[in-house]
Order: C-alpha cells, then structure tokens, then sequence
C-alpha cells in the first residue's frame, strides 16, 4: 500500500508491475507493460499529472485490498484471469480513478522506444523534423465547385 | 503602486487584445496592455519535447484546472456540461488554438428577422467584412475563394494547406453524397510568410508552433505593436476596474507575480479576457456607481453564455492512412447543414469540421473518444484505430439563454485571492437534437468514406474551446451590455472586444470574429474617441 506521502513501496511495484501485465498485455514477442519494467515509468509519469498520480495511489490501495487477494495470499498469488476479474471490480468500484490509472499506463507504455518500434510509430519530438506532405492540389475542388452559391441572403 | 496614466489600457494580450493594441499603436494614443501570464519561448512548446502526449494531458492541457499554472485561474464546472477551455499568456488561448478561421456567415448576423430567434445583432456581415480582411491578413490565413456555401470575399494571402490523402478521401465522399465542403481557412503559413515560416505539418497545432508558422498574436499583431511602442506589462493579473462616482472607468486594480499591488490609471479600459474572464472580472468590480459590478445595471453581465456543443464522431479505415500528418484541425469542412430547415425539428444548425488523429498516446486514451479498452482486446483494438481515424467534429450552432451564465464563485479563488468563476451551463433541447442528427450524418459521411468502424460521442465535455455572450452587444441598453462598438452602454470608456460581446454564436469557430470586432471596436475608437488621448 502506497505510503502517505503517495510513494510506492517496493511491494506496491511489484505488484504493479503485475497488473501493468494485465492492463497491456503480451503481443507479437513483445512483453506485457509490467515485464518490459514499465512501472517505474508509470510511476513517473504520474508524478507529472495530480490527477494521476491520485488514481495511480488509489488504486494500487484498492489492488493491495482486494477481497480475491487477500483470500489467495496476495495480488501475486492470484492466477492471471483472477487478476483481471480482480481489475474489472475495481473498474466498477472506482471508474474515474481506474481511468486515469489506465492513463497513466498508456501513456508510459506508449512513449517507450521499443513500442514505437513495433506499431512503426517514429519516437521523438515532432519538431524540428515534421513530416512531408503532399501539396494542394486544387483539381479535387472540380465537382464541389460547380454548385451554385447557397450561401443564405440576410437583411442589412 | 501607481503608475503614469495611460490613455488606452487593455486587459488581456489574445485574439483581441493584441489586435486592438496593434490597431491603436503609433496613431496618437498611449496603450498599455495587462497580462496575466507571460511570453512563453516557443522553445517550450511540448512539440519540441519526446513527451509532448504527456505534456498535452499535464502542464499543456487545453483545461486550466488540469493544467494549474500559477498564471491561471481555477474555473468551478460542477454546474457545468462544458468545460471551459482556455490559455494565459502572451497570444491568450491564439497560443494553444487549432486555428481554424472559418467566418460567419450573413445569416448568422440576422437570426431573429430569419428565424425568430435569440436576437440580431447590431452590425451586419458586411459591415464586419472589411475588418475580417484585415484580420486575415495580419494573421496570415490560409484558403481559396470560391466556397458556395459563403460570400464571394477577397482571396486569402496563402493558398490552402494541403489536405492530405486522408482530406480527399473524405472531401470524394462529400461529393458524392452532393453534400457541401471546402478547405479550412488556417491561421497557419501554408507558404512562409511576413517572415515566418511554413507549416512543416508535425501535426499538433493546437500546442502552441514552435516554428511560429500558426497565427497566433505573440508572433503577428504584438511584434508590430510593440515596434510602434505600446506597453505590454505581463505578470499583471487584473482584479479590478476601478470607475468614478460618474461610472466611467478611471483604471485598473492589478497584482504582479511578486504579489504587489499596482493602480494602473487609464483614460479608457478595453477588457479583453475571453468570455469567462471578462465578466469574472466586471462582476468584481462593484463600485458606488456600479454596485452589481461593472456597467452590470441590467444584470446581463456574465449571461447569455454560450459555448459551442460538439459531439464528435470517429470514422476508422482498414488501410493505413497518415492522419497525425498535417494540421489537426481542421482540413475540410462541410456547412451541408449549417441553415434552419423546419423538416429537421431544430433551428440554425452545424458545420462538419475534419479532425485528423494523434500520435499513439493519444489514440489510446481516446483521443476526441473513448479510449482503447485494456486487457486481452487491447492491441487489436489499437491497431484498428492507430493511424487510421478521421473525426468529423459536429459543432453546432449554441443559442443564448440567461440561465447559461458566468458567476463569481464564493468560496473558490485564484492564488492571488481574486474570486474564481462559476459556469453554470445545460445543453438546450435544441442543441441536443441538432448533435443527434450531425451525428446520424456524420456517421452516413463516414461509411460512405470507407470507414469500416464508427464511435460517436454525442457530447464532449472538454470541448469550451469557445466562449461567448457574457456582455453582449446591442441597440438597446435594456438588454444588452455593450453597443455595436463594444462600448459599454454605462460607461462611454469601457470596451468590450472579446467573444463576450457576441449576441449569438454562429455555427463556426469564434477566432476570426473575435479578431474583427476588435479592429473595429479600435477604429472607432480612432476616429470617434480622439477625446481619448491625452495629447488632445
């Protein structure tokens, strides 16, 4: 259970590292938000939102009470499906603060180089670099251009 | 403290104010402008930095209250549908704007004597029409003449933006439903101009242009105002308009980012603070002569709010489509749908606006949707979105009603103690009927265009990009705040010039009206109030 002044402990990362497993999953080789080491980025970049990093703290307190949890031993011990069914009661319970959650975790999962290179994102800033498009091309004004004003008259 | 006397004080350095300043500079006024936050370096922008998905739901969020610079001002919504979106700084919310500048249309000057509602504004297209010209060309606007949905008008300084592969895909399917579209005019160099760069197309006009290629007014009006000596004071957080016992404005009350206090003695105030800002700021300002705040004897400050609904509807195709490539709104529009028709059970009506989509962040988190579902569905839901959306923003035409309003909240407060303000806004019946149906077409446009999936979101709360209406203008002072010169009718020297003055809201974005009624406002001021100036 996250501390009061809203730091994770240890335990609380390894069992986020967990549900980041669960939240983004493996896919084509690539290993699931958790298993890529991603929680110490999710706790960073919630470090950069107050509403996240509120929800972040929440939720790790509700995973780290959870009923199935507690009954099993720990979030840990719960087989891979319990935990999501675990998740989706929290979904239920907190929807607001399970949504920033999921925030934060897109957002540290996908700003990370290795995900760019498989969607075939290009990483870095937009700028200076830009991209290339191509220019305006007035031809395809041609069968709008044939309509007659229908702009509507009003009284001076 | 109290500084020299000023002959023009505007309040806020945005759409408005900076045009107002420019118009005045070197024409025989002293003008001083106040601002509350500062010049931010372009340097700074998030599109400059790897993590600018984050920054733009953090420190660069278009929502004050998500965003939490000191420079800001906390808003309550919780009487709300509608957030208020909004930016302070040097350009005002031009910095974080998409700078789409569609115009009003004749129309939309005349409601009442065309449609029997809301009321007529004092002024008509074509009186306004000269100043959008000069708007233009000051801003730098991108776009072509021959729009049968407008009036003929004056070519633009720069050809359209390039639309795009994914812009023609869209603007064929238009064709053939025989419905209306038209390239966006863009506040955005598509060629360089007046010395600032081309759109290099990264993708995230609305966070500020690091290259400087977006019209926003820290980069076009505020460089030539202040080359012809106009004061622009930044850190300078208005609190109050101060007026004498005969009403008349004498000054404004300010606080510095030091937290001193300062009097800042002027001969005429102009308020330039966006349709929420300005009359937070009247209402605060209640005097022996103004007891229920500035020029506020009607009690029409702060009423009569208005936002633009959007409801927005995401198209996605099979095929790869470069959609975070180019100015993210808006490409195309369509005003198929923009004119009363009684068939359609509403009045006035909407513009299709074509939004493109985001980088990976955002087309996760939703972007203008629901975000992508996590678990086991996650990835090949992503993949059927990423790169491959286009949003067809309904943004329909709001009508004034005085229980949509501003108020000072009495408990909430910014951190210089200046009373925060309260919106309290509900979606009319009209509204919601007008978003159903952009929505029903919206989604016809869209499979017409290919698209293989759809997801509408009847309305968007964080969508109050624009804010209008609080100090309306009008002929008759029992039902309006300011005339047709963004004159108080209370006052002779307070002026009004931002979105609050507009009497309806159209069915387009505000920026280009804002700009227009602000020269003019400045030009009447030229040639009407040289009893303004000091030197007279």
């Amino acid at each position: 259970m996250p501390d009061a002044e809203h730091n994770l402990t240890d335990a609380d990362r390894v069992a986020l590292a967990e549900v980041l497993n669960r939240i983004v999953p493996p896919v084509d080789g690539l290993e699931g938000a958790g298993d890529l080491g991603l929680a110490q980025r999710v706790d960073e970049v919630s470090r950069a939102i107050p509403s996240w990093r509120t929800s972040l703290v929440i939720v790790m307190d509700a995973v780290s009470l959870d009923p199935s949890a507690r009954a099993a031993g720990g979030w840990l011990a719960l087989e891979e499906d319990e935990q999501v069914l675990a998740l989706e009661a929290i979904e239920v319970n907190i929807p607001a603060h399970f949504a920033n959650f999921v925030s934060a975790v897109y957002a540290a999962y996908y700003t990370d180089s290795r995900v760019h290179k498989r969607i075939g994102w290009r990483s870095g800033a937009p700028q200076p670099a830009g991209w290339d498009m191509p220019p305006w091309d007035p031809s395809v004004l041609e069968t709008v251009s044939q309509r007659e004003p229908f702009w509507r008259e009003a009284p001076e | 403290m109290e500084h020299e006397r000023t002959d023009i004080l505007i309040i806020g350095s945005g759409a408005s104010g900076a045009a107002v300043a420019w118009r005045l500079a070197g024409s025989g006024f002293s003008v001083t402008c106040l601002e509350q936050g500062d010049w931010v370096s372009p340097g700074s922008y998030p599109n400059t930095s790897d993590d600018w998905e984050i920054r733009a739901r953090g420190d660069w969020h278009f929502d004050p209250n998500m965003r939490g610079w000191d420079v800001d001002y906390p808003v309550n919504v919780d009487e709300s549908c509608i957030d208020p979106l909004m930016f302070n700084a040097v350009g005002g919310s031009t910095i974080h704007y998409t700078a789409h500048v569609p115009r009003f249309h004749p129309s939309d000057f005349r409601v009442k004597s065309l449609d029997g509602v809301a009321d007529d504004w004092p002024l008509s297209y074509f009186d306004l029409e000269p100043y959008y010209d000069l708007n233009d060309e000051m801003m730098g606007c991108s776009g072509i003449n021959g729009d049968p949905a407008n009036p003929p008008r004056k070519a633009r300084p720069m050809p359209p933006v390039p639309i795009g592969d994914d812009g023609v895909r869209l603007a064929n399917a238009f064709d053939r439903l025989g419905w209306h579209w038209w390239p966006s005019d863009n506040y955005v160099n598509s060629v360089p101009y007046r010395g600032r760069l081309a759109c290099n197309f990264c993708g995230n006009t609305g966070l500020g242009c690091s290259r400087g290629a977006k019209g926003s007014t820290d980069v076009t009006y505020w460089p030539e105002a202040l080359a012809q000596g106009v004061t622009l004071r930044t850190g300078a957080r208005v609190s109050r308009v101060e007026s004498g016992p005969d009403g008349r404005a004498i000054g404004a009350t300010y606080i510095d980012s030091e937290g001193d206090d300062h009097f800042q003695p002027a001969n005429a105030v102009v308020l330039a603070m966006n349709g929420v800002g300005t009359p937070r700021i009247m209402l605060n300002s209640k005097s022996d002569a103004h007891p229920d705040g500035l020029c506020n004897g009607n009690g029409l400050v702060g009423k009569n709010l208005m936002f633009h609904p959007y409801a927005m509807v995401a198209g996605f195709f099979d095929d790869d489509l470069p959609t975070h490539q180019g100015i993210v709104g808006n490409m195309i529009m369509s005003q198929e749908f923009y004119e009363t028709d009684e068939r359609r059970g509403f009045v006035r009506g909407y513009t299709y606006q074509v939004i493109r989509s985001s980088g990976p962040v955002s087309t996760a988190s939703g972007f203008l949707g629901p975000p992508v579902p996590w678990g086991a569905n996650h990835h090949q839901e992503f993949a059927a979105r990423f790169g491959k959306s286009a949003t067809l923003a309904v943004i329909g035409e709001d009508l004034p009603e005085q229980h949509n309003r501003v108020e000072l909240d009495p408990d909430m407060t910014d951190s210089s103690g200046i009373p925060a303000p309260k919106v309290f806004y509900t979606l009319s019946e009209n509204s919601r009927m007008m978003l159903e149906e952009g929505v029903r077409n919206a989604e016809t446009l869209l499979r017409e265009a290919g698209a293989v999936g759809v997801i509408p979101v009847p309305l968007l709360k964080s969508s109050g990009w624009h804010l209008m209406g609080t100090a309306r203008m009008g002929t008759d002072p029992a039902n309006s705040v300011v005339n047709a010169w963004g004159q108080a009718h209370e006052a002779d020297n307070v002026f009004v010039v931002d979105g609050s003055v507009f009497v309806t809201s159209a069915a387009v974005n505000p920026t280009q009206t804002i700009g227009a009624l602000a020269l003019r406002t400045a030009d009447y001021i030229l040639r009407e109030r040289t009893d303004l100036a000091s030197a007279s």
